[in-house]
């Protein structure tokens, strides 16, 4: 199987393998024979249109919807079966499209529902201080409701609740829709800082600059298929992505 | 004076059944958005256990004639166990009616249907077990409590202090448990978004199983109680409270706990009030108000504005 190994890939096994991955809803093929991956460390970004199929892939990788073929890989074991909540379990970390806040609960129930899974109390006071610190708003607003936000302020939130989760790898769904140009840079530039410190991250994006700014490599998703893939200085010179996505 | 003081007693402990009712419904209906239907039946099985395990005896037209307990537990343990009995029923009708057509992903109106169905089942088994003559839980079930104490000229039944003592408990520890608890917070996660809840790694069948599971314990204490104050009439005696309980419900808003409350207070009182020369028309009246309010604020008392998703 040819994938899309990056130039200088480490080489332990892949944290997240997808393998021929295709999806259907109904007669529709959503998703057909997608091959990615994500090594430990790495920020990777799915780049397309909308209904490319983007938010489909990482649902998939969530179990929220079942692959009707391929094989979705977690560390080399396949993740068939398993259940979203156990996904979680897992270390895989997911901030739905659309931010999907728990608007009805305070900005601190929030992000403690985001640590649901976890028992270690010390450590869970810890990460709420640290996001608090990487979201500064979110600490002004701690006790307000989370649907009384701003857009920019639930996108911070949504984000600071997957990281409560402690996640392996983060995935998000174009953290940057609907979002000023201002704080569309801001939310990169906390993304690449966590990257940095270690997270490995998958980033769904139709930013495709802002998002391969800070990616390491990238994939390009038309139609469901990968049509290309590649490191992100490769993608960014791609003149067949220049004209489509990059808007030159 | 005294006569509108015993009326306001009156009108309180029927409205702490009213509200103990609503409760379980709203439970259900904000984690699900779909009212129970099989909730009256769950609610007259919690009287008929706690009329068994005090040591009653079934009558003489059921399957199971003459069939007594081998002991006899007292009142209060035998509500308890009454409460974990009709939770277990309760688990058993979302097993059996909701969580078949919410896995295929059917029309929530479609579950309303099935629990419906469900409760014309349970209580048609109970009719064919024990019979339809009606039961009393005799008063001496409270042992050496006295049978009612006066209240500044007003004559109160403890039973009637018990209900509304048990109901002000329950909304207490629910609304604390709501609010603080982990697993109620990760409750109210399911009830708004039950998608973003899976992705927060909470395992939203079981919190629909909690949620039934302590509706069912609520309903069930609800009908020991009804039993020890006015007696068991027959297999049906639910009924008439759970659509009472469904008017309770609208009127305090749908999925407020506070408004389940306030709503079984307000229909209580009101039934209590009309005089006891016109009193074929209580429930008229109740379902009158019920009426006038909604017209004024269709969301109900405490209801929440309903918000379109787009």
């Amino acid at each position: 199987m040819n994938t899309a190994a990056p130039l200088q890939a480490p080489l332990q096994a892949p944290l997240l393998h997808l393998e021929r991955l295709s999806v259907r809803y109904g007669r529709i093929a959503a998703l057909e024979e997608v091959d990615l991956e994500v090594r430990s460390g790495e920020l990777v970004t799915l780049l397309g249109s909308n209904g490319a199929g983007k938010s489909t892939t990482l649902k998939a990788i969530s179990q929220l919807v079942a692959p009707s073929g391929g094989a979705v890989r977690w560390r080399g074991q396949s993740l068939k079966g398993v259940a979203t909540e156990t996904t979680v379990r897992l270390g895989i970390g997911h901030c739905p499209e659309g931010r999907r806040v728990l608007s009805r609960q305070s900005v601190a129930t929030n992000l403690e529902l985001g640590a649901y899974l976890r028992r270690d109390h010390s450590g869970i006071a810890t990460d709420l201080e640290r996001c608090y610190g990487l979201f500064p708003r979110l600490a002004e607003r701690r006790s307000q409701l989370a649907g009384s936000l701003s857009g920019g302020e639930q996108q911070m939130l949504a984000i600071a609740r997957a990281l409560m989760g402690r996640p392996t790898l983060l995935m998000l769904d174009e953290p940057s829709l609907g979002l000023a140009p201002k704080l569309v840079a801001e939310v990169m530039g906390i993304l690449a800082e966590l990257h940095r410190q270690g997270l490995s991250i998958l980033l769904v994006e139709q930013n495709a600059r802002a998002a391969l700014a800070i990616a390491s490599r990238g994939y390009l998703l038309e139609a469901g298929r990968v049509s290309r893939s590649g490191s992100a200085t490769e993608l960014l010179d791609d003149e067949g992505l220049q004209a489509s996505y990059l808007g030159r | 004076m005294d006569h509108l003081l015993q009326l306001l007693v009156n009108g309180l402990s029927s409205g702490a059944v009213y509200a103990l009712f609503a409760l379980g419904y709203t439970l259900v209906f904000s984690v699900l958005g779909v009212i129970n239907f099989a909730h009256g039946a769950v609610f007259t099985l919690g009287a008929y256990f706690t009329y068994l395990l005090i040591g009653g005896a079934v009558g003489a037209n059921g399957l199971l004639a003459g069939l007594q307990l081998p002991f006899t537990l007292p009142f209060p343990l035998a509500l308890l166990l009454a409460g974990v009995g009709a939770a277990a029923v309760s688990l058993l009708v979302e097993a059996a009616a909701f969580r078949p057509l919410r896995r295929r992903g059917a029309d929530p109106l479609l579950a309303l249907i099935s629990s419906l169905g469900a409760g014309v089942i349970l209580v048609n088994l109970l009719q064919l077990l024990v019979g339809a003559e009606s039961y009393a839980i005799p008063t001496s079930a409270l042992g050496t409590l006295p049978a009612a104490v006066s209240l500044g000229g007003a004559q109160v039944r403890t039973v009637q202090l018990l209900l509304m003592a048990i109901a002000a408990l329950v909304v207490v520890v629910l609304t604390l448990w709501l609010e603080r608890s982990r697993g109620g917070k990760a409750l109210q996660a399911v009830a708004e978004d039950p998608t973003t809840a899976r992705l927060l790694g909470i395992n939203s069948d079981r919190m629909v199983q909690l949620a039934f599971g302590v509706s069912g314990f609520l309903a069930g204490v609800a009908g020991g109680l009804v039993g020890l104050s006015v007696s068991i009439a027959g297999p049906y005696f639910g009924i008439g409270y759970g659509l009472k309980g469904l008017g309770v419900l609208v009127l305090g808003g749908l999925g407020s706990v506070p408004g389940a409350v306030l709503g079984g207070l307000i229909v209580g009182l009101a039934e209590a009030l009309v005089p006891a020369d016109y009193s074929g028309f209580k429930d008229a009246v109740a379902y009158a108000f019920l009426f006038a309010v909604l017209l004024l604020r269709p969301r109900g008392l405490l209801g929440r504005p309903t918000i379109t998703k787009v």
